[in-house]
């Protein structure tokens, strides 16, 4: 009761400042795991959002209007999320939500995204068919990453036999789930698929498995962050030396595992190494933007910077920042960016060129074969063009 | 099969190495000390700068001990002793301290993971079984550490005190007893304890803020269980360290990281003041 002046007070100050404030600046909501499993890609999350903040005001905003970023931590996980996205859509009142997310996290917060009527570009990898009127992806799905790690294993190492090791979240249980359909449906054979919580730690009675199962090849799909690097350290610990593929390993996290990652094979999206003037001018500009603090960029972190350019597109195409009208011409534009041109046209989701890289001593990512435009597949048929 | 047997006398040797700090309070201070959960997280960061500053990461536990001894000393002085006649408020002090220690980490370091060297890798061949050298050298530590203990307890000056002032500390302090100098003591030895702990696991694990925290609920588990003695904190790691291990590989590893603790209730229902009668 005490606090009803106050709120009457906060409620009348939104209501005035509203119009004005959205004219002045187009708010971009960015949810991300700050703490919790994403902590350790999501610096370089924020820090791309900054850089393609930054370039954009440089050149004269969005339209005319500047953009301000309004992050938020969601602990990477569902609850986070929830306050999280609450905060962003009805308090900060964002025009967009553009985020790296753990799929707990986008699970939870797309209802009120829905509820809320904001579009919402979602550019993280993710295990596929999460859809929303109001949401696109710019990142990939299973369809596009376990096809060439899988084929590399067969034809390479004639890997019959896999062990599957995950986190146990949306994530993890799709990835692989995928996965096993994949090797199957090429004459493999699964001999083990195993869970630990996300929080857990000691995966001392999987590893005993898999080593037991005498499989060909492992591929793991953890949460990003402490999980990943206590799995493969213990992998590491026990003496497993089999072909690794980690579906869920960046760049900078396999940079920063040292010894551990070597031999690690990986399927990305993005990887520092592509050759092209868009991936240089990038690289350079985020050096020269963040110094010594600057976080490797990553898979997780350029479709989050195409992401924003893909928003002003939309908006510049649509001539405002009106939601319907932003969702309807999403799909119409095309970036060119890092990872080079990508347009999100394929039912929310977008065709992409994925590198096969394998890990090096020195923690760099050697490319082995590059796939041109691999297609998402069906994602969510109701939006098909 | 003798995989298994060795995935479970290594995670009883884990649990015991990470459980000794907390016994070692909670015997002679009657006091369990959930900041214990923070200080093997400041041991974890310990071996994070040891690698850090380039020195050879089998330093780690040692500075990590002599770390956790200090600040101990110091955390007793000032938070412990003036709350010695309100034990339940001592204990929330604790928990207020963890949740201090775990906040200052994440101002200092950030909530990210960070990266410490491991001073071994690959694997030994145990008549036939290649398994962890790491996990090996750790039960070889856990049995150290425990005859350290021991020794200490039964043939030093310190130890004798100690055992008086867990048997009955009035009647200690009436023959002259320091009983403040020992709790003092007692606690350093501890806090010591729980950091080498955390440097120790730190290669199995991700160094974080948080790291702790699970390692905090299973050992006031293992401590309840197996009350204030060596050995049968030792029985009480084997007994529930086996269980999460045969849990896990028989029945689901999610389940597995339960049974600690759903274990540790069943046995307090069956043997209410633990499995041990004092040291």
């Amino acid at each position: 009761m005490m606090l009803r002046p106050l709120t009457i007070a906060a409620i009348a100050a939104a209501l005035l400042a509203a119009p004005t404030a959205a004219q002045e600046t187009i708010k971009i909501g960015i949810p991300v795991g700050l703490s919790g499993a994403n902590s350790v890609v999501a610096p370089s999350v924020v820090q791309s959002s900054e850089f393609a903040a930054k370039e954009i005001n440089e050149a004269g905003g969005i339209l005319g209007k500047q953009i301000e970023l309004v992050v938020a931590d969601d602990n990477s996980g569902a609850q986070g999320a929830q306050r999280a996205f609450e905060s962003l859509v009805y308090e900060e009142k964002v025009d967009v939500l553009i985020s790296m997310e753990t799929s707990a996290a986008r699970n939870a917060g797309l209802p009120i995204v829905n509820r809320g009527r904001t579009p919402y570009i979602y550019t993280s990898f993710y295990e596929g068919r999460s859809c929303s009127p109001w949401m696109y992806i710019n990142a990939w799905v299973p369809e596009q990453q376990v096809a060439p790690i899988v084929d590399h294993f067969m034809s390479e190492y004639e890997a019959k036999s896999y062990f599957l090791i995950g986190s146990d979240y949306a994530f993890g249980r799709g990835m692989l789930e995928f996965t096993r359909a994949y090797v199957e449906s090429k004459g493999g054979e699964v001999l083990g698929e195993e869970y630990l919580p996300m929080d857990g730690s000691d995966w001392t009675a999987i590893i005993s498995q898999l080593k037991a199962s005498g499989a060909d090849a492992l591929i793991t799909s953890t949460a990003g962050g402490a999980p990943n690097v206590t799995l493969t350290k213990q992998l590491r610990a026990a003496g497993v030396d089999l072909p690794y593929g980690n579906l869920a390993v960046d760049e900078g996290t396999a940079k920063s595992m040292g010894g551990d990652a070597t031999g690690i094979y990986i399927a990305a999206s993005y990887v520092t190494g592509i050759d092209s003037a868009e991936n240089k001018a990038f690289l350079e500009g985020m050096a020269a933007m963040f110094g010594d603090d600057l976080i490797t960029p990553n898979d997780l972190s350029v479709p989050q910077y195409e992401a924003i350019y893909a928003y002003k597109a939309a908006v510049e195409m649509a001539g405002a920042t009106d939601a319907q009208g932003v969702i309807d011409t999403l799909d119409d534009v095309s970036v060119t960016g890092p990872r080079g041109t990508i347009t999100m046209n394929a039912q929310r989701h977008a065709a992409l060129t994925m590198y096969l890289g394998q890990v090096q001593a020195d923690g760099t990512v050697n490319v082995i074969q590059s796939f041109e435009n691999v297609d998402p597949g069906e994602q969510c048929p109701q939006f098909a063009n | 099969m003798a995989n298994l047997a060795l995935d479970m006398i290594t995670t009883s040797a884990i649990l015991f190495i990470v459980a000794s700090g907390l016994m070692i309070i909670l015997g002679v201070m009657k006091l369990i000390n959930f900041a214990h959960g923070a200080f093997l997280t400041v041991g974890g960061y310990a071996a994070y700068l040891t690698t850090e500053a380039g020195l050879s990461p089998w330093l780690a536990p040692l500075l990590a001990v002599a770390a956790g001894f200090g600040a101990g000393i110091i955390v007793e002085r000032i938070i412990v002793r003036p709350l010695y006649h309100r034990p339940l408020d001592a204990i929330l002090a604790t928990w207020g301290l963890g949740i201090i220690i775990g906040q200052l980490i994440t101002l200092g370091f950030g909530r990210e993971v960070q990266f410490a060297a491991s001073p071994m890798t690959g694997t030994l061949d145990l008549g036939g079984v290649e398994y962890s050298a790491y996990r090996l050298t750790l039960t070889a530590f856990a049995i150290a550490i425990g005859a350290a203990l021991t020794a200490l307890l039964y043939l030093t000056r310190f130890g004798l005190n100690a055992r008086a002032v867990i048997m009955n500390e009035t009647l200690a302090r009436g023959v002259g007893i320091d009983s403040a100098r020992v709790r003092s003591l007692t606690f350093g030895l501890g806090a010591g304890l729980a950091c080498g702990a955390g440097a120790l696991i730190t290669p199995l694990l991700s160094v974080d803020p948080n790291m702790g925290l699970p390692w905090l609920v299973n050992s006031f588990m293992l401590v309840l269980v197996s009350g204030v003695s060596i050995p049968s904190l030792a029985v009480a790691s084997l007994i529930l360290g086996s269980a999460q291990v045969a849990v896990s590989t028989y029945v689901s590893p999610i389940i597995g990281g339960l049974t600690i603790v759903v274990l540790a209730a069943v046995l307090l229902r069956l043997y209410p003041k633990g499995l041990g009668r004092g040291m």
